[in-house]
């Protein structure tokens, strides 16, 4: 499932992209997190404005 | 204009910006014609427009007229939203002025010289030569004047006024639009880095900062012509934004998979751009569910009255939700995975995406704002169809629907002939161009072609008549 | 009354859109950085010790090219050979083969060449696409155009039809006459060589290795 590095020159970004989506989802997922944090902080002033 | 109704100079501004867009629009679709004709009867004005300079004036006119008709909406909508008259007017009408004898300039010399000697001296008083960029340098710096006093205008104003949700997402997005600007302005021996930054403002404009301007001008238009709720708009609108900027920046990598740029970009480009539909999506719900929820008020209320102030803008504003999803979403993921655009990149089935998304995602909207305009500069206070206006959007939209469908047909028949078949060479691309399946997709190209265009005209006739029509109440 | 939900609070989406724009932009900026160090281009040392580049440097056009299919990769990638004559040298210095190619560079742009072609795949679609134009079985020794042009090798004839384009038609869509001198067309030709030898991750796929025309019609 996890193929061999083929990109001609070794990077960060080549690294992370070793396999099926890795550097994708990698990506994706960095930067949908924090909107969870962003989430809570806002139910929180919500709560309190109540 | 004997009894114009315009009292705020920045509408008056943004009247004489549309005027100029329509213009360059007719333009635009004049040489479309030249080159769709050039397509079928190769000998057409050869080496004396040749395809390349027409195709040149197609797709600049096409840019420099989106980017009039934009500055126009901002500078319209820019009193209603601040409540105060844009600061520096003054000095906005007068860099009209000058953007409009650059471009005239600017024209002329594609017109007349065409090409230069190969040296330093052409790139800056002829022609850059980079696709959809190619106007010289020295109008380059001319752009970024006329560029910086606009967004001036539009940061002081906004500053000043009231600041609403769609005031700032247009001062965030109008100087990214005007910064990216930049990236396109030097030269350099190495093609992968040239067409790198090229990308930069191609793909950064119409699949990220554009599509936020058309987000805002959405949203500003449900508002002023159905009475839409500006809370629910502008929380859509940031949903938007989050969308089009989330996928549309590293959705830029679909452009890198081909041109020398290292290999995992083709995850980059594939996924995110896989996602720049979302957005579009969305903001077709939005115009169409807005317009249902704010209907059905006024239905339970027990009025059967239409709630749109304006009918022949809604209705562009309508087309724009579909055409931008179709055109710009459906149409792009069409080829935007690797795996695919292995073989259709650079082929008819870009022209094809190019033609709908274009029109789809920008030109409809545009021109609802220049029915807007049109509302608004004759004091109109509901606007109703004519039969121009009926003629005109019916046969631009069917045209260039029916060119998509005529090129999405030729880009099959190339990339299945020229492409997987053969293998791509110069042999290769002339015979997918010969196939009967290719010639007869571009006959009935010219012929929607100049259906498209014979709408253009009722749809200038209409915008130069309908404003004193009494069809309308005023 | 029940709390308001986050879900349809403007702010929460506000600072949503704020964060996700500003943070893919700097992702962007970052892949930029290291995309810009791989597409840099590479010299003459690399090629005299065959380090491999994605975008080799201008004296490539010593070597001879050739586009072969790469197991490991699973794509063709240009393959940097043995020395070869062009204009009848193979020892163009990396000042007069930088000359060669930023002459080159630059009519591509003055003579319009993407408003027909595609370069790379981008540009018109009214003409062929000139990534791997060099490596056209048509201009090879077997291929017709040296014939048609009369030339004895590759690069002149390429040089003699893009000075004089309208005399070699291939099809009834003809390429017009630019201008192009033949220093011109000599840098042309070298910037299409030095094209040739960029690594475009197998683009396009198969290239010239179609052997008799499959009639497409």
């Amino acid at each position: 499932m996890f193929e061999a590095f083929t990109d001609v020159v070794p990077s960060f970004f080549g690294w992370l992209n070793q396999g099926p989506l890795t550097l994708t989802i990698f990506l994706h997922t960095v930067i949908i997190l924090p909107m969870i944090w962003i989430y809570f902080q806002e139910k929180k002033r919500l709560e309190n404005e109540n | 204009m004997a009894n114009n109704h315009l009292t705020s100079e920045s509408k008056q501004l943004a009247t004489w910006y549309f005027t100029f867009a329509a213009i360059l629009f007719g333009a635009q679709l004049l040489f479309g014609l030249v080159a769709a004709i050039q397509y079928v009867m190769p000998g057409f004005l050869y080496e004396i427009l040749d395809f390349s300079i027409a195709r040149i004036l197609h797709i600049n006119a096409l840019v420099v007229w989106m980017v009039f008709a934009m500055f126009g909406s901002v500078y319209w909508l820019l009193p209603d939203e601040t409540g105060i008259e844009t600061i520096g007017i003054k000095i906005g009408k007068l860099i009209y002025w000058v953007f409009v004898a650059a471009i005239v300039v600017v024209v002329l010399v594609y017109l007349l010289v065409q090409v230069g000697p190969a040296d330093a001296t052409t790139i800056w008083f002829i022609t850059e030569g980079r696709e959809y960029i190619e106007a010289p340098r020295w109008a380059d710096w001319g752009i970024v004047v006329v560029a910086l006093t606009f967004v001036a205008n539009l940061f002081l104003t906004g500053i000043k006024g009231k600041q609403t949700g769609i005031v700032t997402v247009l001062m965030a997005d109008m100087i990214a639009f005007a910064g990216l600007y930049l990236a396109g302005m030097f030269f350099t021996d190495n093609i992968s880095v040239d067409q790198y930054w090229w990308w930069w403002v191609i793909h950064l404009w119409v699949e990220a900062t554009w599509e936020v301007f058309v987000g805002a001008i959405a949203a500003y238009g449900l508002i002023t012509m159905i009475g839409a709720h500006r809370k629910v708009v502008e929380m859509w609108l940031w949903i938007e934004v989050a969308m089009l900027f989330g996928s549309g920046i590293l959705g830029l990598g679909h452009h890198y998979f081909w041109i020398g740029t290292p290999e995992y970009w083709w995850e980059i480009g594939a996924l995110f751009s896989a996602l720049e539909p979302l957005p579009l999506v969305a903001m077709f719900v939005h115009v169409l569910y807005d317009w249902g929820k704010t209907q059905g008020g006024e239905e339970a209320r027990g009025s059967s009255a239409s709630v749109i102030k304006n009918k022949p803008a809604f209705t562009w504003f309508v087309l724009n939700a579909f055409g931008n999803f179709l055109g710009a979403g459906i149409w792009g993921f069409f080829h935007t995975l690797p795996q695919v655009n292995l073989y259709t990149h650079g082929s008819q089935f870009t022209s094809a995406h190019g033609h709908l998304a274009f029109f789809g995602a920008y030109a409809t909207i545009l021109i609802g704002m220049m029915y807007i305009a049109v509302q608004g500069t004759n004091g109109i206070k509901i606007m109703k169809h004519t039969k121009a206006s009926i003629w005109g959007v019916s046969m631009v939209t069917g045209g260039v629907v029916g060119m998509t469908v005529a090129l999405t047909i030729a880009g099959y028949v190339q990339v299945l002939v020229s492409r997987a078949q053969m293998g791509a060479t110069w042999a290769a691309y002339f015979d997918g161009q010969s196939g009967s399946w290719f010639t007869q997709a571009m006959d009935w190209r010219l012929i929607l072609g100049a259906v498209t265009f014979s709408g253009f005209l009722l749809l200038a006739k209409d915008l130069l008549t309908t404003g004193k029509s009494p069809v309308h109440e005023r | 009354m029940a709390n308001k939900s986050v879900w349809s609070d403007n702010r929460f989406w506000q600072r949503s859109a704020t964060w996700v724009t500003g943070f893919a932009s700097v992702l962007l900026i970052w892949l930029t950085f290291d995309t810009s160090v791989q597409i840099a281009m590479g010299n003459d040392e690399d090629l005299k010790n065959g380090v491999t580049k994605r975008v080799p440097g201008p004296t490539v056009i010593n070597y001879k090219i050739t586009y072969e299919m790469d197991a490991k990769r699973g794509h063709e990638v240009p393959v940097i050979g043995e020395k070869e004559n062009f204009f009848g040298r193979d020892d163009w210095s990396e000042e007069e083969a930088g000359a060669l190619l930023h002459l080159g560079k630059l009519g591509s742009q003055a003579k319009n060449c993407m408003d027909c072609h595609t370069l790379l795949g981008n540009g018109a679609y009214y003409a062929p696409d000139l990534t791997k134009a060099w490596l056209d079985p048509a201009w090879g020794p077997n291929g017709a155009m040296q014939a048609l042009t009369a030339k004895e090798t590759k690069e002149e004839a390429m040089a003699e039809f893009l000075q004089h384009p309208d005399r070699y038609p291939t099809h009834a869509r003809m390429m017009p006459d630019l201008g192009i001198t033949a220093k011109e067309a000599k840098g042309l030709v070298a910037f299409l060589k030095h094209m040739s030898s960029i690594d475009t991750n197998g683009f396009p796929r198969n290239f010239g290795h179609m052997q008799g025309a499959i009639n497409g019609k």
